[in-house]
């Protein structure tokens, strides 16, 4: 296999595998390209390792509800990214987008998320080196 | 079979890793790398650069507790993200100078993620192992003592010792493969050099090459100033590479003021939500979730 094969396969794939970087998994079962964002309720907080799920009650067009998953990395990095389990306490009216799984699921890379009040949190801000 | 190349400066090189960081600019920095990169084809196994660095030491020397390097603090990679080396640009394949087999299997990796099929070994809450310990992006701690260094990874609880108290690896009868393998080491100034062997085989990363049960590395670590721990890394892997993977490794010290940040004890397998499987094409899927009420991931397994 030359190199410049391996090279231009490289080029192709590297977008799909890195674009929402994983810790401990593949994030291959989210979509890349896309994103969804909803209105909600934060019915739990599970600040975990290794990665943190916000689960949010979302109230759908007919009325029912659907909880929906959105993943994070895990409390050490969240805390370098200024989020705190209280926070985003049970209650908390938010707005989240995220990159959803391909199979349809109700579940999504946590992209950004941005509490009644405004303020915002992005789970990649505790990558930065600072 | 390694290349080998007659490169005849063996004093020299040993002489510019050992005297220290000199380069400033990019262009000094390219050339100190490649001399790195020389030293390491210079010697045919990592037995052989350790020892000679040793010799260049004078065999080291012993730390004194009241004359310990400061490597206090919390740190986290510098560069790479989660790629091997952090010189490797962006969007290019990675830098190693593979064999043929294990050029075919970084390939197959690559052809697999562009069709949505990627296993990661990690994903059973497993250690990453040496030497993608390396490359790991969470927090990291740096023990000093004496006898022994101890280099701490967040994740997993991952601790790598490193003997400094002048012993030597286990005997050939006794070694068995490990995730972080068997590293003795010794301190020549306020460098801490360290051989590494007796490793498992596994992946330098995600989209990054294989390494075997073979591989072994030698190691370099400074403090070159500014909370920034510098790490000079020769991997030798004769089924893999042609010639030996030289990368400069870096961990910055974090801001912890408030002394808010601190490693806790990593339970990976704490949260039923992050539970994987390997589906029988070999890709990632998630098991059922706590917050969805169908069971439709159950026995897809591999």
């Amino acid at each position: 296999m030359s190199r410049f094969t391996t090279a231009l396969a490289f080029a192709g794939a590297l977008a799909l595998a890195t674009a929402p970087a994983r810790a401990h998994h593949s994030a291959l079962m989210f979509e890349v390209e896309k994103t969804i964002t909803v209105d909600g309720v934060v019915k739990e907080f599970q600040y975990t390792n290794p990665h943190s799920w916000l689960l949010v009650d979302v109230t759908n067009a007919d009325g029912t509800v659907t909880t929906w998953g959105f993943e994070a990395e895990g409390p050490s990095t969240l805390r370098r990214a200024g989020i705190r389990p209280s926070d985003l306490k049970a209650g908390t009216k938010l707005t989240i987008t995220g990159r959803p799984m391909k199979d349809g699921r109700p579940a999504a890379i946590w992209v950004e998320a941005v509490r009644a009040d405004g303020k915002r949190f992005d789970p990649r801000e505790g990558f930065r080196v600072r | 079979m390694m290349q080998r190349q007659a490169i005849g400066i063996s004093g020299v090189l040993i002489g510019c890793v050992l005297l220290g960081p000199v380069s400033v600019g990019a262009q000094d920095a390219s050339a100190e790398k490649q001399q790195m990169i020389a030293l390491g084809i210079e010697h045919e196994t990592a037995a052989e650069l350790y020892e000679a660095l040793r010799a260049r030491a004078g065999g080291g020397r012993r730390l004194a507790w009241d004359r310990l390097p400061d490597w206090s603090g919390v740190y986290t990679r510098a560069r790479g993200g989660i790629t091997y080396d952090p010189d490797q640009p962006p969007g290019a394949p990675p830098t190693a100078k593979l064999t043929p087999e294990y050029q075919a299997k970084l390939q197959q990796r690559i052809e697999g993620v562009a069709q949505g099929v990627e296993w990661d070994p990690i994903s059973t809450c497993a250690p990453p192992g040496h030497p993608r310990w390396l490359t790991e992006p969470f927090l990291k701690e740096f023990v000093v003592t004496p006898d022994q260094t101890w280099l701490i990874n967040e994740m997993v609880n991952d601790i790598r010792r490193i003997y400094t108290d002048g012993r030597g690896h286990v005997p050939e009868e006794d070694r068995y493969p490990l995730y972080n393998g068997d590293s003795i080491g010794f301190w020549d100034g306020d460098k801490l050099v360290i051989h590494t062997n007796q490793l498992q085989a596994g992946i330098y990363q995600r989209m990054n090459p294989d390494y075997s049960d073979q591989v072994e590395t030698v190691e370099i670590w400074q403090m070159t100033g500014d909370g920034l721990l510098e790490v000079d890394v020769w991997v030798y892997d004769p089924p893999a590479l042609r010639e030996p993977w030289y990368t400069k490794q870096s961990y910055a010290r974090l801001s912890n003021d408030d002394k808010s940040l601190r490693i806790r004890y990593w339970h990976c397998g704490e949260n039923q939500n992050n539970t994987v499987f390997e589906t029988q094409e070999g890709a990632t899927q998630f098991r059922d979730f706590t917050f969805t009420d169908e069971d439709d991931r159950q026995g897809d397994s591999k």
